[in-house]
Formats: C-alpha cells, sequence, structure tokens
C-alpha cells in the first residue's frame, strides 16, 4: 500500500512538473512516456499456483510516433503473484512433506511495442490498440514454511494491449491513459505450464519535446 | 535539462518501486508456519513384519562445532512422545539388548554455519551421532535409500531415524534406515512444539503399524 501511495504522489507530482512546460503547439511532441500502476489477474496454470489478483504492480515506457496514428515503443513492468496455503501433507516419492506453502512469482516483462490510434491527435478520447513482444524474467519462488525452492528463468512473453488516452485538454501533452492487456509466456517451471495473465494499466502519458 | 532530468526520475521511481513492491513471504509468516515436516520412507519395506523396537536412551546433538549427547527436559519428551506414539501403532518396546527389530536413533543438528553436505542421512558419518556398535553392530555403517529428500538445512533441525535391525545381516556391512522424520523451521527444540511436531509425523505416515489391519 505504501509503494501505492508513492506512485499516486509521483503522478501528482510530475503531472504539476509536465504543465509546467506544456505548450500550445498544433500537434503533440512525438517522443512520450508513460508511467502505469497494474493489476493483473493470473490465469490457467498460473492461477492454479497462485490464483490472487496481484496489486502490486506498475509499468514504465516511451513511445515515438511515427505519424499521428502509429507509435513505436518499448516498455517494462512489474507483478507479483502471491497466495498462501494452509498446512497440508505433500506426498513424493517415498516421502511426505507437511507444510504451509508459499507460491510466489515475481515478473519483469521488457517489451518492444507498436500502437496503433483508432482517432486523431484532437480527439478528446483517443482509443487505440498496441502489442508488445519481447522477454520477461520470471522469479519462481514456493516457500515450503521458511524453505524456499527458487528458480529463476527468461521467457518469451507477448502482450495485446486496448486502451485509450484521455488528453487533459485539447492537444495537451499529458493524458490520462487506462488499458487492459493479456500477457502470455510460454513458461514452464514445476506446476505451472504456462503464464497467462489479465492486466489493468492506468496512470499518465507525457508527451515532451 | 528538464526532459534527461523527468527521464532519470522516472528511471529513479521505477527501481525504486521495483525493490518495494514484492509481498515478502517471510515478514508475515508465524513460526508455526515456518516449520515443515518431513518424512521419508523405504517403498520396499512392509512395515507390519517388525514387531519390536528400541530406542536410544538420549539424543546426539551434532553441531559444526562439536557433538555430544544430551538429555534434556527438551529430549526426555521427545524420546517419551516417539515411545508412546509407536507403541499405540502397535510396536512394542524392548531392550537394545532383547534383538528389536527396529532401533530409533534421535539427533538434534545445529547447523547455524551451514557448511554441511545434503545427501540422505549425513548425519549419520558425523562425529556424535549414534555408532552402529551401540545396536550390537560395531564397525557398521547406515545406509540411506538415495531418493529420501534432504532440504537444505539451515539453523536448527532434528532428525529420527529408524534403522532395520531385523533384516540386519545385508551385504557391505550396512543398516538400513527405512523411516526418517524431520522437524524442521523456527522453533523445533521448543518443547512446547512437540506435541504437535509428533503427531504431525505418526499422521502423515498411516503405513507404520505393526499390524495389517
Amino acid at each position: 500500500m505504501k509503494s501505492i501511495k508513492t506512485i499516486i504522489l509521483i503522478l501528482i507530482g510530475s503531472l504539476g512538473v509536465s504543465s509546467a512546460f506544456a505548450q500550445s503547439s498544433s500537434s503533440r511532441p512525438p517522443f512520450s512516456f508513460n508511467l502505469n500502476y497494474s493489476i493483473a489477474q493470473p490465469f490457467g496454470s498460473l492461477s492454479d499456483y497462485a490464483s490472487k489478483t496481484s496489486f502490486r504492480g506498475w509499468q514504465a515506457g516511451f513511445q515515438y510516433a511515427l505519424n499521428d496514428k502509429l507509435s513505436l515503443g518499448a516498455k517494462v513492468g512489474f507483478a507479483d503473484f502471491y497466495e498462501r496455503f494452509p498446512r497440508a501433507v505433500y506426498p513424493g516419492k517415498g516421502e511426505d512433506v507437511s507444510a504451509v506453502q508459499t507460491h510466489t512469482l515475481q515478473t519483469i516483462p521488457i517489451l518492444a511495442t507498436v500502437q496503433y490510434n483508432f482517432a486523431g491527435p484532437e480527439a478528446r478520447v483517443i482509443p487505440y490498440g498496441g502489442l508488445g513482444i519481447g522477454t520477461a524474467n520470471m522469479n519462481y519462488e514456493k516457500f515450503w514454511g521458511e524453505f524456499v525452492e527458487r528458480e529463476n528463468k527468461w521467457a518469451f512473453q507477448v502482450s495485446p494491449e486496448l486502451g485509450i488516452n484521455v488528453p487533459f485538454g485539447k492537444y495537451s501533452p499529458v493524458m490520462l491513459n487506462a488499458n487492459v492487456q493479456y500477457n502470455y509466456a510460454p513458461f514452464k517451471v514445476q506446476e505451472i505450464s504456462n503464464f497467462n495473465s489479465i492486466q489493468a494499466n492506468i496512470g499518465l502519458k507525457f508527451h515532451i519535446q | 535539462m528538464k526532459r534527461t532530468g523527468m527521464i532519470l526520475s522516472a528511471i529513479a521511481v521505477g527501481a525504486l518501486l521495483f525493490s518495494s513492491c514484492r509481498k515478502e513471504p517471510l515478514n508475515d509468516m508465524t513460526e508455526e508456519e515456518s516449520r515443515i515436516y518431513v518424512t521419508n520412507y523405504d517403498e520396499q519395506a512392509d512395515f507390519t513384519t517388525y514387531k519390536t523396537f528400541s530406542i536410544v536412551d538420549s539424543v546426539a546433538v551434532i553441531s559444526n562445532r562439536d557433538s555430544k549427547k544430551e538429555l534434556t527436559d527438551y529430549d526426555v519428551k521427545l524420546l517419551g512422545n516417539l515411545k508412546s506414539s509407536l507403541q499405540a501403532r502397535g510396536y512394542t518396546l524392548v531392550d537394545k539388548n532383547a534383538k528389536p527389530d527396529l532401533a530409533v536413533n534421535v539427533t538434534r543438528i545445529d547447523n547455524a554455519q551451514s557448511a554441511i553436505g545434503y545427501n540422505p542421512g549425513w548425519w549419520t558419518g558425523w562425529p556424535g551421532y549414534w555408532d552402529t556398535g551401540y545396536w550390537g553392530y560395531p564397525g557398521w555403517n547406515y545406509w540411506f535409500p538415495g531418493y529420501y529428500t534432504v532440504f537444505r538445512y539451515n539453523e536448527r533441525s532434528v532428525a529420527i531415524d529408524m534403522v532395520d535391525l531385523k533384516n540386519a545381516p545385508k551385504e557391505n556391512n550396512q543398516l538400513s534406515a527405512i523411516w526418517n522424520a524431520m522437524f524442521r523451521g523456527t522453533g523445533v527444540w521448543n518443547s512446547g512444539n512437540l506435541d504437535s511436531m509428533t503427531a504431525a509425523i505418526f499422521d502423515q505416515s498411516p503405513y507404520l503399524k505393526a499390524s495389517g489391519n
């Protein structure tokens, strides 16, 4: 919760800084960056491993607009999946282990992105579609009581995204960004056969000179 | 300049968020939740073919610094719990000179500086562990099935090894361990936890009984 507060404060602070040098050009400068708070819901085998929604996530990216519709960029992010299971006996080969298991997975995607705007720069709401392709660092940590079983791997990841940008006034270089993205990574570790999540992001996008 | 500053601060903020975002499992873990109870058994063994057992008269305490036999209040309670649990499963407690079918060795391991290997039953090779001579087989070794799982040790743990004396004259002068239990985690050397820990290892070992019904 502390980190969520931090994010909000930073967003408000950044808004102030950027309005200070916002200018009234007829269109926005091509270079932009964004900072978002993320909530992610696991699906499939990831959900079997840790089903709780992740409220500990963020995303940051930058983009270069080739024209009013199309832009290219990159983004990084973070999500933390976590679930604790009550004490149970886990059987193995010639073995039984009684433990409180805590399942965690931290993911850090690093993606190249392409975005297409469905409306012009003068619109009050600019819907867009995007696609991110790249890699993600997956940190698997399964705790048996206080003893951890850890595996760290890189996986290919693809993340299509649909969202809206809402400028704070016509041609404003600062926009509210809200989007939903689906994440898929072929990631196999122990009981996880694929990484699947749906993620909601909200934050700010700044066009800068 | 402003742009550079903003980008740099964004990166710094990112690094800050990254390091503080994770929910750390150990932060809200109780001592009870931290403990794990591991039992290993020989899949070939038929535990109903054994009828009698004997248990050591004190507890071996193994650490990196020294090793000794002790009989603290904790040890007395632990040995008592093991005796009554095995008796409840139909096994008869006999003197170690009365040719018991099963021998029970009990060891506390204090491995605060972890530098010991992790092969199954490694503690049996440590100075201070129960010599096979205690059970009437001087100069022999203990043998553990290779699939026994040994979690990486840190700090304190307790190992209970059940050794097959009934079928002792095997090759290589080895006494085979057919059952092993380990208490691991925070508070395993606290006698207040002994009842629940002993109950756990016997509950998860329903095959451990002297008769087949």
